[in-house]
């Protein structure tokens, strides 16, 4: 599998055209979600390849297809305010997140393995930038008419402990009114220990109870994953400490999420 | 674009207006058929509301974005229909080189697009469609031609830049 820029880079025209295998093509995306050279080489090859499909001529759309989009499009947003709704929400945060994540784990490792200062710097600026997008995706995503107050989402860092490696971060919806739900995102674990798999994660509250938020069956090679639970009938408030175990119940990484208010 | 993250029905519209023909023209020639194209243009519009808020501007433009969902919804409906890659094949003479002159709306992209494409080789210009409309696989073109897979890459990747290049300078919206 190709995870260097240079592996990947052989790929780009391929996964530019659209005929790259599904797995390589997995591969290579999560290579782009921290890589902003790569990225933008495979931004400039998309951009070419889709030249390819303006220089079609065009043939005349059936009458009334713009109409039944339109009711498509609105069947599946559903009301303002529903539980499907909600679910979209998420989904489109999640995306979000993931790009949050994966740059900072991008600049962290900028900055250990390779050391070069301006790659570190680079990475970070875009760390910022994808965090202010995030914070407009999240105000983008509030209903005309409706109020989803940014204040219901909750962002922490996750560390190792002292048996752990790698890096991570949580994201939690906690609101009166959308259903709630966590986002983890683990980085850096040893690929190699299967034996330490799956990964347990869980959200626990100042009184010690603990709510189960996923499982990690599998690592991507940079020992990443991403874990999203919706919780239909939990409140999360409360729920301010995130912990991942191992397959023996070791905690390997734990983190604290700011600002989740105070549960019943 | 923050008229589709919100749902705004409108924004749907006016995205239809501007790229359902180029849209629906590339599921016609890819899947073959009337009714497969309009399921993959409905497809493509219900992807674009759905990842409105992983779409970033400072990364390609709006259209390169939709024509690559559709480009990759198609194809990974035709691996689905047939089970492995696809052999369908679009004849290269089926890539216009100029615009008709019947063509009352034509658009400012297919201008940009068919100037782009007139930087490439004939040979050039029909490696890019066998892969791009014919879905086929460096791989599957370097054993069908029984060239070296490493030259087919290469070659892919020598006319891909060549567009891009052409491109450059192009304002596309």
């Amino acid at each position: 599998m190709a995870v260097t820029c240079l592996g990947v880079r052989e790929l780009l025209p391929e996964l530019a055209i659209g005929v790259l295998a599904p797995a390589e093509r997995d591969e290579v995306e999560r290579h782009l979600r921290w890589c902003a050279g790569c990225r933008k080489e495979a931004s400039e090859l998309g951009q070419a390849a889709a030249t390819f499909a303006f220089a079609l001529a065009p043939v005349p759309v059936p009458h009334g297809l713009g109409e039944r989009i339109v009711e498509r499009v609105r069947h599946v947003a559903g009301g303002p305010g529903t539980p499907r709704r909600a679910r979209t929400s998420a989904a489109s945060i999640v995306a979000a997140m993931v790009a949050v994540a994966s740059l900072g784990w991008g600049a962290a490792m900028a900055g250990r393995a390779e050391r070069f200062e301006d790659r570190a710097n680079r990475a970070e600026r875009e760390t910022a930038e994808a965090l202010e997008r995030f914070v407009t995706q999240i105000q983008n995503l509030v209903p005309p008419g409706q109020d989803l107050p940014e204040e219901q989402f909750h962002l922490g860092p996750m560390v190792p402990t002292a048996e752990g490696q790698g890096g991570g971060a949580v994201l939690q919806l906690v609101s009166p009114n959308f259903l709630d739900f966590s986002m983890v995102i683990v980085n850096g674990l040893d690929p190699q220990a299967t034996n330490r798999l799956p990964y347990r994660v869980q959200l626990l509250n100042v009184a010690g109870q603990v709510l189960r938020a996923g499982r990690i069956a599998e690592l991507d090679a940079d020992g990443g994953a991403e874990v999203f639970h919706q919780f239909a009938n939990k409140d999360l408030s409360g729920y301010s400490t995130v912990r991942v175990l191992d397959a023996d119940g070791v905690v390997v990484l734990t983190g604290g999420i700011e600002g989740n208010p105070s549960g019943p | 674009m923050e008229g589709l993250l919100a749902g705004n029905e409108d924004a749907v519209r006016q995205l239809y207006a501007r790229y359902a023909r180029p849209i629906f023209t590339l599921g016609l020639r890819l899947l073959g058929s009337a009714e497969a194209a309009e399921e993959l243009t409905q497809d493509v519009f219900l992807a674009a509301w759905r990842k409105a808020a992983r779409f970033d501007p400072a990364r390609g433009r709006l259209s390169t974005w939709l024509m690559t969902i559709a480009h990759n919804l198609a194809v990974d409906r035709l691996r689905r229909e047939t089970g492995v890659t696809k052999p369908h094949l679009v004849l290269v003479d089926e890539v216009p080189e100029t615009l008709s002159a019947d063509e009352d709306e034509p658009l400012m992209e297919r201008d940009a697009a068919i100037r782009a494409l007139e930087s490439l080789s004939d040979a050039e210009k029909r490696l890019l469609a066998r892969a791009y409309f014919g879905g086929l696989t460096a791989r599957e073109i370097a054993q069908d031609d029984g060239i070296p897979l490493g030259t087919v890459k290469t070659r892919l990747r020598t006319a891909l830049i060549k567009v891009r290049r052409a491109n450059q300078d192009k304002e596309w919206p």
